[in-house]
């Protein structure tokens, strides 16, 4: 997790940087990123032909330029990371100082909770590995395609979905084999599979789950390497109970339905049109998920339960107040963007809504929005706070008394901590 | 009820061959009656009782009209000889019937739905093609090169086996060679909150990688505010759609959509390419449960269309010489897009010869609905039935035939080839890059 307490939380509003000074400075100005704590800003700058540098803040990194940069990232611990190459060859970039190893290519950088993990996919002489912290998986088994991989919060276990099995041309038996596999910390599991998707690792890092395709209307649960023993029609990507382990959900399909599934039973006893971004409480007793009840008719469901309001285009994901008392989530509805809280739309359309912060009680949710081509800070449905040129999610104090916005106006780009009492 | 006498040469597709060998009767009728009972319904049920059998459809359909009327080749005869056949025997048939189903479902009919506008009933036939696909695919008993392509999305959710590193890295080179045109020319990757995300189909980072370069060029010149993701979730074209393995459809147009909303885009533009247009659009979130794309999705010819009309787009040289159109099935008789492509060509074109038909009415290219993609075995018959077109072209007397398109894009060159038209084919972008103007501040 970010330790945020160590922020500054008090209630001030100070300019970090006036980024319009960018646009004079250098040739081109690409989007801007900033750092959990608000503190930084950063911007990948054009200075020459072929010359990149990263603006952060006053500065920039070095006086030395990288032939391509890109992909600027911060690490939760603050840290800023970009993708560089040199000489053709491409390598990680951390506040500035590169890597010692260069690679073909690297990308899909991934950080642990803290930040203090750095993770991305590597090529090199034709091999694909993922290097965790510039120490490169040896893997038993050469790794002809890396699809996607993740890292545990805790950062010492990364796991790929990788190609195991290499394939000619048009193959499909081969391929029927199974030629992917799951790649742990450099292991793959003893078996390779047609189809891999949806991989996670439980909160506590201990098990790792994946969907699995056998064939065409086969799919399956993978949980260390060993099937469920249920198979269903399609699934989609599973889920672990936060203060469990042991406990998996996940959508299946059958006969033309879906279904929310637990280790394999299913315990939502009604069907769906669809179902999908299952998520558990906090305490893990809960769970709510995105719904289709009747076809182009979406919402949530908690515990298997529709809310009662529905909308005509999508939900997402939803989420849990901190006490898991509340339930919200964005909603689309006749080309509108909406925050549904409990099956209550909060306030008017928007062209975009992010996901919201909560305060500790839940009585209170605070998020970004877009309208007109701009960008404010609503409250319970209410905008507070507006005419941002970019805005960044609020943030709520670990105290739960003050909440930090930070954002461009005007071409500056402004870091504040108000009560939340007062916004 | 008697099977037709269809005469065809032998094809070898290893496939279809294995799956005849390994199928049995009692999987075969499983799979029929699980689809029959659970996949379909009242409109499977309405279309087969309707039909009279007038056989008016077959006057629309170009297999039949390329060769020589053949009945083998109409679409009634099509439905005779497959679904009517496994409803009438309650899936009771063996595997090479099956194999036969496959053959003329996936390689003998491009779901093109011409014949649908000619019914008196307006029987959707290409719908019920697609039910004999899906029972097809649920037996694994589809062409191999088209499986292929289907165990790449299943893969990668790309059609090429496009691998991500190679994916951004194209991207990135695409972005250098825009450049050439218009040196501060930028192909923003993963930019949160870009008003559009472009996103294109295999095949142009694979072998058509100036698609990409041109894409940069008139996205700069037009001022748009775009992105195309660094991750999968790029590719657009869905072959799994069109096989009858719908999981996987719906796997890889769930994760395009997801990807946009993931960027925050207000749209999604997609390059030229028809099919992918439909799994988009239609039935990609059909079966996911949205009555429409949750990110609007915007074709090629109508983001060209506004680019042109708003005059975003200058032309500065208009293409000379006589230039034609074919009409992608999926966004002109699917989805209305014809006047807006005739727009786009006469703006760029001097001498815009029409296609007669032309519009809802015009004849496929033979490629559309996978053909293409049943790959070489099935080229021969693809490119025999594609006659009729090649004569409408011939008749134009054009020097460049635009496919907006990309299976029209390859099938109309095999028709150029195997017709010896000596026509050139391209895409409307093209021709947009030599005819656009390119603002003195912004050039080389």
């Amino acid at each position: 997790m970010i330790n945020s307490e160590s922020w500054d939380w008090e209630c001030n509003k100070k300019m970090v940087a006036d980024t319009s000074k960018w646009k004079d400075q250098f040739e081109d100005v690409w989007e801007p990123y900033i750092s959990s704590d608000g503190e930084k800003i950063a911007s990948i700058v054009k200075v020459g032909e072929g010359e990149f540098n990263i603006a952060v803040n006053k500065e920039t990194w070095g006086e030395e330029p990288f032939e391509k940069i890109w992909y600027s990232r911060f690490s939760p611990d603050g840290r800023l990371t970009a993708l560089i190459t040199k000489e053709m060859e491409w390598t990680m970039a951390v506040d500035g100082k590169t890597w010692e190893e260069m690679y073909e290519y690297i990308w899909d950088t991934k950080f642990s909770a803290n930040g203090k993990v750095i993770a991305a996919t590597t090529k090199q002489d034709g091999v694909y590995a993922i290097t965790v912290d510039e120490k490169t998986w040896e893997c038993p088994v050469k790794l002809e395609s890396i699809a996607s991989h993740i890292i545990s919060p805790d950062g010492k276990t990364a796991v790929a979905i990788a190609q195991t099995v290499a394939t000619a041309e048009a193959d499909v038996n081969a391929f029927t084999k199974g030629a992917w596999s799951v790649i742990v910390n450099g292991k793959p599991w003893n078996d390779n599979y047609v189809d891999v998707y949806g991989l996670v690792i439980s909160a506590d890092g201990k098990n790792i789950a994946a969907e699995y395709r056998n064939s065409i209307c086969e799919y399956g649960i993978l949980v260390n390497g060993t099937p469920w023993n249920e198979k269903f029609g399609c699934t989609w990507e599973p889920v672990f109970n936060p203060t469990n382990s042991d406990e998996i959900s996940v959508p299946v399909r059958q006969e033309g339905q879906w279904f929310l599934a637990t280790n394999g039973r299913i315990v939502w006893d009604k069907g769906f049109v669809n179902l999908m971004y299952q998520t558990y409480s906090p305490d893990g007793s809960n769970i709510a998920a995105g719904v289709a009840p009747s076809f182009a008719k979406w919402t949530i469901a908690v515990n298997g339960q529709p809310w009662s309001t529905t909308f005509n285009e999508c939900i997402l994901k939803p989420s849990f107040s901190p006490d898991g008392r509340k339930v919200v989530a964005i909603a689309k509805d006749s080309g509108n963007w909406f925050l549904v809280v409990d099956g209550t739309v909060l306030g008017e359309g928007c062209d975009n809504v992010w996901p919201p912060a909560f305060s500790p009680n839940g009585d209170k949710v605070i998020y970004k929005i877009e309208k007109n081509g701009k960008f404010a800070v609503a409250v319970n449905g209410e905008v507070k706070d507006k005419e941002y040129e970019a805005l960044w999610n609020p943030v709520v104090s670990p105290d739960g008394t003050k909440v930090m916005i930070c954002g461009v106006k005007g071409g500056k780009y402004y870091r504040k901590v108000v009560l939340l009492s007062d916004i | 009820m008697k099977p037709t006498i269809a005469i065809r040469e032998p094809v070898v597709d290893d496939l279809m061959d294995q799956t005849e060998k390994s199928l049995t009767e009692d999987q075969i009728e499983k799979v029929i009656n699980e689809v029959i009972d659970q996949e379909t319904g009242v409109r499977l049920q309405t279309y087969v009782n309707t039909c009279i059998h007038c056989g008016l459809c077959s006057e629309a359909c170009h297999w039949f009209l390329s060769n020589d009327r053949d009945v083998s080749f109409a679409p009634v005869t099509k439905v005779k000889d497959t679904i009517w056949v496994m409803l009438e025997k309650k899936g009771k048939v063996d595997a090479a019937f099956i194999k036969r189903c496959s053959q003329i479902a996936h390689t003998e009919c491009n779901v093109c739905r011409r014949c649908g506008m000619y019914c008196p009933f307006g029987i959707d036939i290409a719908y019920m093609m697609l039910v004999v696909r899906r029972i097809c695919a649920k037996l694994e008993m589809v062409p191999l090169y088209l499986q292929d392509t289907v165990n790449s999305h299943a893969a990668t959710m790309n059609q090429m086996w496009v691998k991500p590193d190679e994916w951004i890295d194209t991207l990135q080179w695409q972005e250098e060679e825009g450049q050439g045109y218009v040196p501060s020319a930028r192909l923003p990757l993963e930019k949160e909150g870009a008003e559009i995300m472009y996103s294109v189909i295999g095949p142009e980072p694979k072998f058509l990688a100036q698609l990409l370069g041109n894409i940069t060029v008139i996205m700069n010149v037009a001022g748009c505010d775009w992105t195309m993701p660094a991750t999968a979730g790029w590719d657009n074209s869905n072959m799994a759609m069109y096989s009858g393995d719908f999981e996987v459809m719906a796997r890889v147009e769930r994760l395009h959509h997801e990807t946009a909303q993931r960027l925050k885009v207000k749209k999604i533009v997609m390059g030229e390419c028809g099919h992918a247009f439909r799994g988009g659009e239609y039935d990609g979130p059909t079966w996911l449960g949205w009555m429409s794309p949750p990110i609007p999705i915007v074709h090629a010819v109508a983001f060209y269309y506004d680019l042109l009309v708003s005059g975003r787009i200058k032309i500065a040289k208009k293409v000379e010489g006589p230039v034609t159109a074919q009409y992608p099935c999926n966004i002109i008789r699917n989805a209305g897009l014809g006047s807006k492509l005739r727009y786009i060509m006469n703006a760029v074109c001097e001498d815009f010869v029409d296609l007669v038909p032309n519009d809802r009415h015009a004849f496929c290219c033979n490629a559309g609905g996978d053909t293409i993609n049943c790959g070489p075995p099935w080229k021969k018959i693809r490119v025999q039935s594609a006659r009729l077109q090649s004569e409408n072209f011939k008749r134009t007397g054009a020097h460049t035939i635009v496919t907006p398109c990309h299976n029209c894009h390859s099938g109309v060159e095999d028709i150029v080839d195997g017709y010896k038209l000596g026509m050139h084919v391209k895409f409307f972008s093209e021709l947009l890059i030599e005819a656009m103007e390119i603002p003195e501040d912004l050039q080389a």
